[in-house]
């Protein structure tokens, strides 16, 4: 692909920061690179942005440490959400490493949320301590990042040993070190993004992570929760798939060092409506026992069959049994018993009805509370791995 | 007379029995052909099916993405089809070396015939194995979409589609193998036809209220979840 236009005026640069936006509002995107320039970098830094109109936008002073490089590619689309952000991030990471700078980081949250200290956080890390891979750590109330909560987060501490919070980002500092590994590896089709967490701990490179406070988000959608569930974790599985011979090794999960400050959330006060997360995870228990009958071991489907019997009072999906649904979707994923998009997609009404189990035992819960019923989750999910590995090794053989 | 009466009846006795005589050996060589086959395809489906048990053939179909095989096998054994098929083939093939004991100009026109029908025949199988797995696809992903969007009939949906799917993939197959294709055409236009005409009749004039209710209601029930909804996926 061509060079952005202003490459050529640009020879070298120390940092670099991309903005993948998921507005394609000019005034937004103007307003956040505003609030990003109000920071003084000690050395000369590019702010690689998506083209925008900078209507009374100042313009920068000769002295500034700060270049601004527009670049097209840089763009987030929600049908194709996972796709557009690789391809959004390859390109930051091609532009960088052709500015031969120490780290980038990318912001890919709602730019309204984006504050001036999100860059140095996201940065200095790796420019000043070395670390290799800068994960964000949000403020988020209870019900916020269900995903994350719900898999990934447990996951990638449970298989590849490290506690970063938000293993997907989107927004992360990156040393050049892991962005040249990274573009070497997307020629093997790993995901940009999803991939960058494993990549660095298996690379056995330096993680941890920054507290940026809290983030925005694109309204919920309802009719989207499968199309999103599929985009997450197609790529988070295929990872699991290639790092096999990694986390089949025992070991434990160890925390990472932190930055800047932890922030609490106060999330909604009043009840919680769950009557249709129950009945969806129910009408998939009478409609789909064929279909999660080709992923899921017997004793499994008799628990779900179980747990759609209970009513509101009652419904509570054990920590066990939920990470040993990931698990096995996760395995079923490599095995393809079916195409892999049915069986992300089948997933759903389980993931609605752990959120719905979740949502009912965090409902009044202080910020406290709720980080030690994650806590529990992590180790359910930890003390379950070798159900994984064994399951691995021997899917036929071993099906309790 | 008599003596002529006598004289044809022995003529067509001679005449009858002497074609008896003519197909005797042909009858007992077709018997001969048709249990030497057999015998050979007894041992060969004994050694096949060894060989398939020995190799996991029933596992590594479902491991290579064929489990929907498994599914149309006999007993669900995939090994145990392809054992089947050989063994008949071969008795099949005995039959026809057989029949080409009576007559040489009888066996080359059957063998023609059916050679000629051979690509028919294969033809109607490609169309309903891909009619199966498309059906049963397309099926799936219905019923999985239609709880995803919490339709109470989603189960209804994926099995008319899997069923309309099917007697297409039917309909099509015995048009190629030419059996009663006007009525297979007339009753597969008739049975398309009247679906959806029903399905109009039912949107559009008589439960036009009920369905534009039940859409209003599905509709409101979603804009009120995702108006109230404190979950946040991402």
């Amino acid at each position: 692909m061509a060079d952005p236009v202003g490459m050529e005026q640009i020879d070298k640069a120390d940092v670099a920061i991309g903005l993948v936006p998921a507005s394609h509002d000019g005034g937004e995107i103007s307003a956040a690179v505003e609030r990003i320039l109000q920071s003084s970098p000690p050395t000369k830094t590019v702010l690689i942005h998506p083209p925008y109109a900078a209507n009374g936008q100042k313009p920068l002073s000769p002295n500034s440490q700060w270049h601004l490089l527009a670049h097209a590619q840089l763009a987030q689309d929600r049908a194709t959400l996972a796709q557009s952000l690789g391809a959004s991030y390859q390109a930051v990471f091609d532009l960088a490493l052709k500015l031969g700078v120490r780290a980038c980081a990318v912001i890919a949250s709602d730019l309204a949320s984006v504050t001036a200290d999100w860059a140095p956080l996201l940065l200095e890390p790796a420019t000043d301590n070395g670390f290799d891979l800068v994960a964000p750590c949000y403020a988020r109330h209870r019900f916020e990042g269900l995903i994350n909560r719900a898999i990934v987060y447990p996951l990638v501490r449970a298989l590849y040993g490290k506690q970063i919070r938000n293993p997907l980002g989107p927004d992360v500092g990156v040393s050049s070190g892991l962005m040249r590994r990274m573009t070497i590896a997307s020629r093997s089709r790993m995901h940009p993004l999803v991939s960058l967490a494993a990549e660095a701990i298996t690379g056995g490179m330096k993680v941890c992570q920054s507290h940026l406070g809290a983030r925005g988000y694109p309204p919920p959608d309802w009719a989207d929760v499968s199309s999103l569930l599929a985009q997450v974790l197609s790529p988070l599985f295929l990872d699991v798939e290639r790092y096999a011979p990694y986390w089949q090794r025992e070991r434990e999960s160890q925390p990472v060092q932190e930055f800047g400050r932890h922030r609490y959330v106060e999330g909604p006060e009043s009840a919680v409506e769950v009557t249709r997360l129950i009945e969806t995870f129910q009408l998939g228990a009478r409609n789909l026992p064929e279909i999660w009958g080709l992923i899921l071991p017997p004793s499994t489907l008799v628990e779900l069959q179980r747990l759609a019997r209970q009513d509101r009072a009652g419904f509570r999906l054990p920590d066990e049994t939920w990470a040993r649904v990931v698990y096995d979707f996760a395995l079923a994923h490599r095995l393809r018993p079916i195409s892999r998009d049915q069986i992300l997609r089948a997933m759903t009404p389980i993931y609605l009805g752990w959120v719905a189990s979740y949502a009912l035992e965090v409902e009044s819960a202080s910020p406290e509370a709720v980080e030690a019923r994650l806590e529990k989750l992590c180790l359910a999910y930890e003390s379950a791995r070798p159900y994984l590995v064994s399951r691995w090794r021997w899917p036929d053989r071993f099906n309790p | 007379m008599w003596d002529q009466v006598g004289q044809t009846l022995h003529e067509s006795t001679v005449r009858v029995l002497s074609r008896m005589a003519w197909l005797l050996p042909g009858t007992l060589a077709l018997v001969v052909a048709v249990l030497v086959s057999a015998l050979i395809a007894w041992l060969a489906a004994i050694v096949l099916r060894r060989f398939l048990g020995g190799i996991d053939f029933d596992e590594r179909l479902g491991r290579w993405g064929f489990r929907a095989v498994a599914q149309w096998s006999p007993h669900e054994s995939p090994s145990l089809m392809v054992t089947r098929l050989v063994s008949w083939s071969i008795v099949l093939v005995g039959f026809i070396l057989g029949l080409a004991a009576f007559d040489a100009a009888l066996s080359s026109r059957l063998a023609f015939s059916l050679f000629s029908y051979l690509p028919n025949v294969l033809t109607a199988i490609l169309l309903i194995i891909v009619g199966g797995i498309v059906a049963r696809y397309l099926a799936r992903n219905i019923l999985i979409a239609g709880v995803n969007m919490h339709l109470q009939y989603a189960r209804f949906l994926s099995i008319g589609v899997k069923w309309m799917v099917m007697v297409l993939a039917v309909a099509m197959a015995l048009e190629h193998l030419r059996i009663g294709s006007g009525i297979v055409r007339l009753a597969f236009g008739i049975l398309f036809g009247g679906i959806v005409l029903a399905l109009a009749l039912a949107v559009g004039l008589g439960s036009k209220n009920l369905v534009s209710r039940s859409l209003e209601r599905e509709s409101d029930r979603a804009a009120a979840a995702n108006a109230e909804e404190p979950f946040r996926h991402i």
